[in-house]
């Protein structure tokens, strides 16, 4: 019975499938492939964070070096983005599904690739690290420092302090839009920056003083309109909605559908924003609050996104009120 | 062709490049199930052929090129297209208790318990690939020919009991030749093939269920005796059981009863269940699995036990409740399998449109073959099927009506007593039926 002829050609046969189909995939993928293209091309495999998060979660790439990063998500939908300020929103990868970018980094520094997608309880821990390194420097990477935090700290502001609840007092933008006609408003209350550092409670007080006769609840909206003056564009209120809404709510009244996991309460804007201070909030998207379950946003907004973002939330706090 | 050596080699080695690359995807690609080629094309293109095409078609064929033993054998022949000498084997004999379709039950139930898992996880289904292959090579080793098909397989043991419906069977032309010739060279093997690896004598073969259709006998018979025929399906149904098969008659309704669980889970809408099933929480999945398994080995066999005994006693056909449950047994396998068929046409169609994605990109590394990479999925055919499986399920039913009501005639040529022998039964498969409509069409 043996037909040694047949037999040697089937155990190639065999040998190929075994061991030659394999060697060839694998040495096509991580050898082959890599080689011939013309620049980096960088596998991350995206899974929720309580199943592992970014793999790899660093990737380091030079100043000027062009990149792709293929993001693949194994498990559920994720929303993957790279921030701040390099404008890279892939939507919704889907799983099984590839999403890619290419690009060439033009500024050093630390940036994040992060899931903008609910995607688990987690989800908020979902986030990679992208640095850009100067070849000239190649040790380090740059970190800035953000002068309005550090102005916090240099005045020692606690921005992790307890938000005060304003009572009685109910300010509504439109009204004072309508009333801005009728009363004085000093130039500092003109001044976005000024408006960022005091809290609405401060500004009445400077506005009282210049219009002792005009009624309370009328500086009150006055107050509340200017404190809202910038009016929401679209893209503030989509950054709102993917980053923020999880938890605080659609409206900001701390009723998102995450608010049940986290660990302390989320904050409600309109119950607290009379008396907050803009750039407390502006501290406290960028750094996160402590122990509370509210992440850091610092390494996904520019420092323009989050100004505008506390614009919004002071939009949110004096609408409907 | 069938008389060529090459043939079966030939065709297990061709099917083995697939399953190799299946299990690599398992253990390299992503981990989305829909994306991955050992998920896409093992659960659902193979599961959907298998099902749909060659065992209501053609029976045992799959056995006939499966690459699972292939190796082992291959091992044991010392030699793929034909080995030369003794088989490299201990050739153990298989403990006489473990003859029977009880470790395929046991396996399969295992495989269904954890089900959900292996058929969305590529790693695990890989796994169980891998383990798959690994025993039957252990098996080749240890025990003689393909002890690990017949007895062990807890596919093959599905694959065998539904052949039985098949309109093909392997057959002898004239049995007195086989009883005449004193060589026997179907059992002992010659110079142009082996003895039957399935250890079924060709000469008494009256049902398909342990033929492999490996077509040995049909080289080694010198008389040419061995023949492949065409035959009005389900011819095995109504003939008389051998012996006390009720391991068959339990595999026959633990087919049934899973082809009742799988869609109630999959598509049923119990999102509890579903979790699971899915091993979400491990208490969750041991009262799915105690439920499960009183389902499948308490509940079902026990209607289908009282079914039986009801209709024995109103028509005191003079038959053993026993034995009258393993000859009226054979009634759930045409329901049985239009249940499977079912199943799998829905699944197929609703998610046979990954398999265009996954052949261009098997490993979901980003790899665009064939250019379909991108293709969404798309259920095929979404407004007919339900139509499509509520006909294959009424047909599945008349034919195990009939079947009951052959064996029915069987024991009793006059007819007096199948009708009311056959009406519970019928009243079970009816109800099996609507069950099954209602999870499908709701």
């Amino acid at each position: 019975m043996t037909t040694t002829r047949g037999n040697r050609a089937a155990l190639v046969m065999l040998a190929f499938i075994v061991v030659g189909v394999p060697a060839l995939i694998i040495g096509y993928q991580y050898g082959l492939r890599p080689a011939l293209a013309d620049h980096r091309v960088v596998d991350i495999e995206a899974l929720a964070p309580e199943n592992g998060g970014f793999s790899p979660d660093v990737v380091r790439v030079e100043v000027g070096e062009t990149i792709t990063l293929r993001f693949a998500a194994d498990d559920v939908t994720h929303g993957i983005a790279i921030g701040p300020g390099l404008g890279i929103d892939l939507g919704h990868v889907d799983p099984g599904h590839v999403g890619e970018v290419t690009f060439t980094p033009q500024e050093p520094g630390t940036y994040t690739y992060y899931c903008n997608t609910w995607c688990s309880a987690d989800h908020w821990r979902m986030r990679g690290v992208l640095e850009v390194v100067d070849p000239n420097s190649p040790g380090g990477v740059n970190v800035q420092l953000d002068p309005i935090i550090e102005a916090l700290g240099a005045a020692s502001v606690d921005i992790d302090s307890e938000p005060e609840v304003a009572e009685g007092i109910f300010p509504d933008r439109s009204r004072g839009e309508r009333s801005l006609d009728t009363v004085e408003v000093p130039p500092s209350l003109r001044d976005p920056d000024w408006r960022l550092s005091h809290s609405p409670a401060e500004g009445l007080e400077v506005l009282q003083a210049d219009n002792p006769d005009t009624p309370e609840d009328v500086l009150v909206d006055v107050v509340a309109y200017l404190w809202s003056e910038t009016p929401p564009t679209d893209e503030i209120s989509e950054l709102f909605a993917r980053n923020c809404a999880a938890c605080h709510g659609e409206r900001g009244r701390g009723d998102g559908p995450g608010a049940a996991t986290t660990l302390e309460e989320p904050v409600a804007y309109p119950e607290v924003s009379w008396h907050r201070r803009g750039d407390i909030w502006y501290a406290k998207i960028m750094r996160g609050g402590m122990g509370t379950d509210m992440p850091n946003f610092g390494t996904l907004f520019t420092e323009e996104e989050t100004r505008l973002l506390v614009d919004y939330l002071r939009y949110l706090s004096f609408t409907e009120s | 062709m069938l008389l060529s050596r090459a043939f079966q080699p030939v065709a297990m080695l061709i099917l083995l490049a697939p399953f190799v690359l299946a299990v690599m995807a398992g253990l390299l690609g992503t981990s989305a199930g829909n994306r991955n080629f050992g998920i896409v094309f093992v659960w659902i293109v193979w599961w959907a052929v298998l099902m749909v095409l060659l065992v209501p078609g053609l029976g045992r064929v799959w056995c006939t090129v499966c690459p699972i033993p292939a190796p082992g054998e291959w091992v044991q022949r010392r030699g793929i297209i034909g080995g030369a000498g003794r088989l490299r084997t201990r050739g153990l004999r298989w403990p006489r208790r473990l003859r029977n379709m009880w470790l395929q039950n046991a396996g399969f139930l295992v495989l269904a318990l954890f089900s959900m898992v292996i058929l969305t996880r590529p790693s695990v289904s890989a796994g169980v690939f891998v383990g798959l292959i690994g025993v039957a090579v252990g098996m080749s080793l240890l025990f003689e020919k393909r002890t690990f098909c017949r007895y062990v397989c807890p596919i093959g043991g599905f694959i065998g009991l539904y052949s039985m419906a098949a309109p093909v069977e392997l057959r002898v032309r004239d049995a007195q030749v086989c009883v005449d010739h004193r060589e026997k060279d179907c059992i002992t093997g010659n110079d142009r093939g082996y003895g039957c690896p399935w250890m079924v004598y060709p000469g008494k073969l009256d049902r398909n269920l342990d033929c492999g259709l490996c077509t040995e006998c049909l080289k080694t018979c010198t008389m040419d005796n061995v023949v492949i025929n065409l035959r009005r399906p389900g011819a095995d149904l109504a003939k008389p059981v051998r012996g006390n098969r009720i391991d068959e008659a339990f595999k026959a309704l633990i087919m049934l009863a899973c082809s009742i669980i799988y869609p109630a889970v999959l598509f049923g809408p119990w999102a509890t269940v579903k979790e699971w099933a899915a091993i979400e929480s491990f208490g969750g999945w041991l009262i799915y699995a105690a439920a499960f398994l009183i389902a499948t080995l308490v509940v079902i066999p026990g209607l289908f036990w009282l079914a039986v005994a009801g209709g024995q006693r109103s028509c005191a056909g003079g038959l053993t409740v026993r034995r009258a449950f393993n000859e009226y047994s054979h009634a759930l396998i045409p329901l049985g399998l239009a249940a499977w068929v079912t199943f799998s046409v829905g699944f197929a169609l609703t998610n046979g449109s990954y398999a265009l994605a996954a052949i261009s990109d098997p490993f979901g590394w980003g790899w665009d073959v064939f250019g379909t990479r991108d293709v969404g999925w798309t259920p095929y055919l979404s407004g007919a099927a339900p139509t499509i499986q509520a006909a294959i399920l009424i047909g599945g039913l008349l034919f195990s009506i009939r079947t009951s009501l052959r064996v029915g005639l069987r024991h009793d040529p006059s007819g007096e007593t199948t009708l009311a022998a056959t009406a519970p039964i019928a009243a079970f498969l009816l109800a099996s039926t609507l069950a099954l409509l209602w999870l499908y069409l709701g």
